[in-house]
């Protein structure tokens, strides 16, 4: 028996000024709607200018190639699970967002920097099927991600992703864990561990190893369990393992990636690599 | 229709007009792979990425029908986008009227398509024109994201192909005028290659190089 979902209330709708096709529900979310408020002409401008202005090799041929043709809607899972709305097709985040920018050149008002907020950051999850499915390969997400910097510069970024983005600012984790908080975790893990595994160890900053995890910071936080877990399966395997607690560099979940917040992008991966090396191991496992 | 069916119009467009279609489609279509290359270049990721075998797996994938994933969910859009490019790229090469023409003035020819094939091809591009047309104005999806360009691009493949078929067969308008309209149309699209979308006809190569080196590097494939 199929189920119908219950519409418990008449949702007040948005209808975008650019694209009347465009019909959405009408969300409250500061990141979006306060931030555009302190954009002028110059501060757009001077964002396009920095992410689009120069002209690169992908930019080009990604938006001088596109035929229009509409082939990579049938990749997007938003399209798809949308009733196939014209405005949810991976060609149209980018008609809507990037083509609109670069024929403006930038010029363009803050309500229009909200309507492409909202469709670069939460109507595409940067999955990359679309170009899979682009006859000519075109890299979509790489323009959608180009787009979100650009949003990103401006501080137009839906709250949640950018209270996450400062998270990582601050501490290099997801989760505002400090270095006290981390190592007293895998201590206490490793504690609990040892009831079931005799000699669990969970070995800390060990010079020579094999293999460093590196957790998601949701695991130390959220999930503690996983870390006992994971130390029994190397432990039993007889993998020589380690974690790393120095430097704030050792959650994998690159978070700022969806932002593409370059700066902190690169301060994690270097700190990451910088760990390993510093331990000589041969191995990164990162959890997914 | 005096001026269309005029000598004049033809030995101008017999004449200059062709060098000057060959010569812009030629050295501008170079100056726009050299001018990508270039830029290329210029960033850090993009050439030493590049993965040959991968790009060569996807273009086959890509360029024979049904070998791709989308082309078999597309059957009509394949078929029809398959006899479009080939009848595109070989009826003029291949076609008897303009081989004559470089014999004609160059003294070169080679093989030709029989006049059937020809024809039948021609009418085949024509259908596959008018497909695409429909699909612009029919299909939600795709009419959303089309612009005029996108129209004129097909208008000028679809006349093109109606003005030489009908010229052949010396139907509609008097073989002169016809012939004249198809020599300019002829023209127009190989100007217009290098300076409109219709650049993919090169760019489709760099594209997919790129997307199916960064598929290898992710281990699996993009078609
Ligand atoms: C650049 C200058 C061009 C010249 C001077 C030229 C000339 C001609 C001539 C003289 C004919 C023959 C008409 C007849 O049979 O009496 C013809 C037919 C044709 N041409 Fe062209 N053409 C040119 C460009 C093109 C291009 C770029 C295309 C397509 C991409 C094209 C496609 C055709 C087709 C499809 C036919 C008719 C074939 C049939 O008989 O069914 N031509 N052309
Ligand atoms: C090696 C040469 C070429 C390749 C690999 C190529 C490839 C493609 C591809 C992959 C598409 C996208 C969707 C589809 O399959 O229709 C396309 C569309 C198109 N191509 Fe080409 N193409 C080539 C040459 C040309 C040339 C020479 C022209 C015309 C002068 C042309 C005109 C078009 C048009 C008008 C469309 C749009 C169809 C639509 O409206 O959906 N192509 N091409
Ligand atoms: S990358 Fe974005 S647009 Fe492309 S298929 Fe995934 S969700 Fe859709
Ligand atoms: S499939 Fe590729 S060429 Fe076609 S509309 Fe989508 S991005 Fe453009």
């Amino acid at each position: 028996m199929a189920v119908k979902p219950q519409v418990l209330e008449e949702k007040e709708v948005y209808i975008s000024p650019y694209f009347p096709e465009y019909v959405r529900p009408k969300i409250e979310d500061p990141g979006l709607d306060e931030t555009i408020k302190r954009l002028t002409p110059e501060k757009i401008e001077k964002a396009y200018q920095a992410v689009f202005g120069k002209e690169t090799a992908r930019i080009k041929a990604i938006i001088e190639t596109c035929i229009h043709c509409g082939l990579c809607a049938e990749a997007c899972q938003w399209y798809l699970s949308n009733d196939r709305d014209p405005t949810y097709s991976p060609v149209a985040k980018v008609k809507m967002s990037a083509w609109e920018l670069i024929k403006r050149k930038g010029k363009v008002e803050p309500g229009l920097v909200y309507h492409i907020a909202r469709v670069v950051f939460t109507e595409c999850n940067i999955c990359h099927r679309c170009s899979l499915y682009c006859p000519f390969g075109l890299d979509i997400t790489f323009i959608i991600g180009l787009v979100r910097r650009f949003c990103f510069l401006l501080g137009v970024v839906p709250q949640r992703m950018f209270e996450m983005n400062q998270a990582f600012m601050a501490t290099l984790n997801q989760v505002w864990i400090s270095q006290s908080d981390y190592i007293d975790t895998l201590m206490w893990r490793e504690e609990e561990g040892m009831y079931e595994l005799k000699n669990l160890r969970v070995p800390l900053n060990k010079e020579g190893v094999e293999v460093i995890w590196y957790p998601l910071a949701a695991e130390p936080k959220a999930g503690v369990y996983h870390i006992d877990r994971i130390a029994k399966i190397f432990q039993v395997a007889g993998v020589n393992w380690a974690m790393v607690t120095i430097n704030d560099a050792w959650d994998s979940s690159n978070m700022p990636m969806f932002t593409r917040d370059f700066f902190t992008m690169q301060r994690i991966v270097k700190g990451l690599y910088e760990n390993a090396a510093k331990f000589r191991a041969k191995k990164l496992v990162l959890t997914e | 229709m005096g001026f269309l069916e005029s000598v004049a119009l033809y030995s101008f467009l017999r004449g200059p007009m062709v060098w000057l279609a060959f010569i812009i489609f030629i050295f501008g279509s170079i100056y726009r792979i050299y001018t990508l290359i270039n830029l290329a270049k210029k960033e850090k990721v993009v050439l030493p990425f590049i993965n040959i075998k991968a790009a060569i797996k996807s273009y086959l994938h890509w360029l024979i029908p049904f070998a791709s994933r989308n082309w078999r969910l597309k059957p009509y859009f394949t078929i029809f986008t398959f006899l479009f490019h080939t009848g595109l790229i070989f009826v003029p090469i291949f076609l008897y009227a303009h081989n004559a023409l470089w014999y004609e003035s160059w003294g070169i020819s080679w093989w030709t398509l029989p006049e059937i094939v020809a024809d039948v091809w021609t009418i085949f591009v024509i259908i596959g024109c008018i497909f695409f047309i429909g699909r612009r104005i029919f299909d939600p999806t795709v009419r959303f994201v089309t612009n005029y360009a996108d129209f004129i691009f097909v208008f000028i493949c679809l006349f093109t192909f109606l003005t030489g078929f009908l010229a052949h067969y010396q139907w509609v308008l008097p073989y002169k005028a016809m012939l004249n309209l198809h020599i300019l149309f002829g023209e127009i699209m190989l100007i217009a290659i290098p300076f409109t979308r219709l650049t993919h006809m090169y760019y489709f190569f760099f594209t997919r190089a790129w997307m199916a080196s960064q598929a290898a590097s992710w281990k699996t494939k993009d078609w």
